[in-house]
């Protein structure tokens, strides 16, 4: 084996050409100090470098495909099963509409929630924000909400309010854990959930590109946060650009970032646009805005619509799930299920709120 | 010399050329030019080792005359919710169901579903897999290895080490992966494309370059997927004419609203005619 085969990156492999280190036995005999050096790179990557040669040295000839040995940081599809199936989702309020989603907004995913004004995106988008924070001993995830508001919509009363119609709903359905847990009890107060949702207000599209850019940063010092919401992704990109392919550029470079933050720091990303008419087969129909390259840039998108007097989601694109629609209403304490149906399945939604865990607490 | 009684041993000029010794035969690949091949070499050639991967979509594997060929760049273009990714994530889980090889699943838009191809796996017929359910789904789910890639130089160094990895193995005769899939190179290429600058272009067409050379120096099939844009009246396929070139086999597919059957048409054969169309069913 030569240095050029070597399982490192291209940048480590050309420098090590370039100080002369042509041969294994030349790399081996180096400390990583001296390599570090001579390399002028960090002492932890020479090490690395240094690992990867001595593991090559002694695996010639040994069998593997092992899955980490072609491709560093790749899984088999069997590990990411039982990830995947451990991992929690993040309650909509509305069990018809978790139906459909396959038990909520996942997290590790980017999420496009659409439709008309009024039909209750930035309803959803709060909900979220609320629902999230259900702490892990009722069955949520106990974590924090990033929410990034372009147009202004987001009203801190009505935040207050949907909060106490979230903790309202938990302490109905957990009636005995809340005398006894003070401490959690604590925490069940609207004040705290709203302390918990970071709120960045943003003006123009240039903020927004910004913000994106420095989540990165912001999440490595919240590592508790599980959903960052943009509500809307759409609105300045919509306003003030005038070049399509660059807008088109600009938000598929935008898309891949956030996939990037679900996937590394284990959040869902939720993405509101709002909606514009297409000209297609002789007839104007609604459809998301920002065109169809950008509709291929999140992994789910659900579309919000009336039909007649109810709301309806529909999910137009999922990898895992099929297309599938459901009713759902907005009411004061937020997004429930729809009136009509609210009797039967009130024990559904709360089923749902309860996860996992609600077994011992309701030993007591 | 080993290879003198096999009526193949034109296959090496004399003189210039030095013939290796007697193993190239069985290696099959030109390795480092240091062997010419004539057409009945690679008949033979394509006819042994290239083999159809199939998707397990018959209407796919009908319009390929069988699958995604090994050897061959083979791009899925579609709109938006069109069956791109299903048709990615069963033909992973059919090559591996039948145990062809690995696959090795480049993911950029985090919908490599884990848990729909498990459904997938659990939906074939016994005669497939011939093992209880709960071992082969573990079986055919470890032989499918993904990556999440989120920009270009990600995809660029990724690839590299997967040549790397491919020419140390290649020795090893072991079960090797026989299918790349990238699910989808659109969403990686589209930030960098266009424009004044023709860095994005340059870099595209050394993805291109390192996707073929892949594909034919370690057998690969490759199979990757692309958006569709509007077009002046049509939508067309994404990335422009100077891609158009890149794929051996190009396929278009599209869903009516709210169905699960889908419309496959070529676009694009080195083989078989183009613009045939088949229908097929997405599995549920």
């Amino acid at each position: 084996m030569e240095i050029a085969d070597l399982p490192i990156s291209t940048s480590h492999r050309a420098k090590l050409l370039a100080a002369g280190y042509s041969s294994l036995a030349a790399l081996s005999a180096a400390s990583p100090t001296r390599l570090a050096r001579d390399l002028s790179i960090e002492i932890q990557e020479a090490e690395d470098i240094l690992k990867v040669a001595v593991g090559a040295n002694k695996s010639k000839g040994v069998d593997g495909l092992s899955t980490s040995s072609v491709i560093k940081g790749a899984q088999n599809a069997w590990d990411m099963l039982s990830d995947e199936q451990s991992r929690k989702h993040i309650n909509t309020g509305s069990a018809d509409l978790n139906n459909i989603l396959g038990g909520g907004i996942h997290c590790k995913e980017v999420t496009e929630i659409g439709g008309v004004p009024g039909i209750g995106k930035t309803q959803l988008g709060i909900q979220l924000a609320i629902n999230v924070q259900i702490p892990v001993e009722y069955g949520g995830l106990g974590g924090k909400a990033v929410y990034i508001d372009t147009e202004g919509s987001f009203m801190a009363e009505r935040v207050y309010q949907i909060a106490e119609g979230c903790i309202s709903d938990i302490l109905e359905y957990f009636p005995y854990c809340h005398d006894k847990a003070l401490s959690g009890q604590e925490r069940l107060k609207p004040e705290s959930f709203l302390a918990d949702i970071y709120y960045f207000r943003i003006c123009s599209y240039t903020e927004q590109i910004a913000v994106i850019n420095y989540l990165e940063k912001f999440l490595q010092e919240h590592k508790d946060v599980r959903i960052v919401i943009i509500d809307s992704v759409t609105f300045h990109f919509r306003q003030d650009f005038d070049d399509m392919a660059l807008r088109t550029r600009v938000l598929s470079g935008l898309s891949l970032k956030l996939m990037k933050l679900a996937k590394a720091y284990n959040l869902a990303v939720v993405l509101l646009n709002q909606v514009t008419t297409k000209f297609t087969e002789g007839s104007f129909q609604l459809t998301l805005a920002l065109g169809d390259s950008w509709s291929h840039s999140c992994t789910n998108r659900l579309i919000l619509y009336w039909n007649g007097n109810e709301r309806y989601a529909y999910l137009d694109k999922s990898p895992s799930l099929p297309v599938a629609s459901a009713p759902y209403a907005v009411t004061v304490k937020g997004v429930r299920d729809t009136v009509s149906s609210n009797n039967s399945k009130r024990v559904r939604f709360l089923g749902m709120l309860s996860g996992a865990n609600w077994a011992p607490i309701f030993e007591h | 010399m080993a290879a003198a009684g096999s009526g193949g041993s034109a296959g090496c000029f004399p003189g210039p050329y030095p013939t290796p010794s007697g193993e190239e035969k069985n290696q099959d690949e030109r390795q480092g030019g240091q062997c010419l091949l004539n057409g009945m070499d690679l008949l033979k050639d394509v006819t042994e080792s290239k083999r159809f991967l199939p998707t397990g979509l018959q209407g796919i594997d009908a319009l390929l005359g069988g699958g995604l060929r090994q050897g061959q760049l083979t791009e899925l273009t579609g709109q938006s919710s069109s069956g791109k990714t299903q048709v990615c994530l069963c033909s992973a889980s059919h090559v591996a169901a039948r145990q062809l090889g690995h696959v090795m699943y480049l993911d950029t838009s985090n919908s490599f579903s884990p848990s729909r191809i498990a459904r997938i796996v659990d939906g074939f017929p016994f005669s497939l897999v011939k093992l209880p359910k709960n071992v082969r789904l573990e079986r055919v789910m470890t032989s499918i290895v993904c990556k999440s890639v989120f920009d270009i130089f990600d995809l660029f160094e990724v690839l590299h080490q997967l040549e790397l990895s491919l020419k140390n193995k290649v020795k090893c005769g072991n079960s090797n992966i026989c299918l790349l899939i990238i699910d989808s190179i659109s969403a990686l290429l589209a930030p960098i494309n266009g424009g004044k600058y023709p860095r994005g272009r340059s870099m595209m067409m050394s993805v291109a370059m390192l996707l073929k050379k892949l594909a034919d120096e370690h057998n690969l099939s490759v199979l990757v997927t692309n958006h569709m844009v509007a077009g002046n009246g049509a939508p067309k396929p994404a990335l422009g004419e100077s891609w158009k070139t890149v794929p051996h086999v190009r396929l278009a597919i599209s869903r009516a609203r709210g169905s699960n059957i889908c419309t496959a048409t070529v676009l694009k054969h080195t083989l078989l005619a183009s613009g045939r169309v088949m229908k097929f069913p997405v599995p549920s």
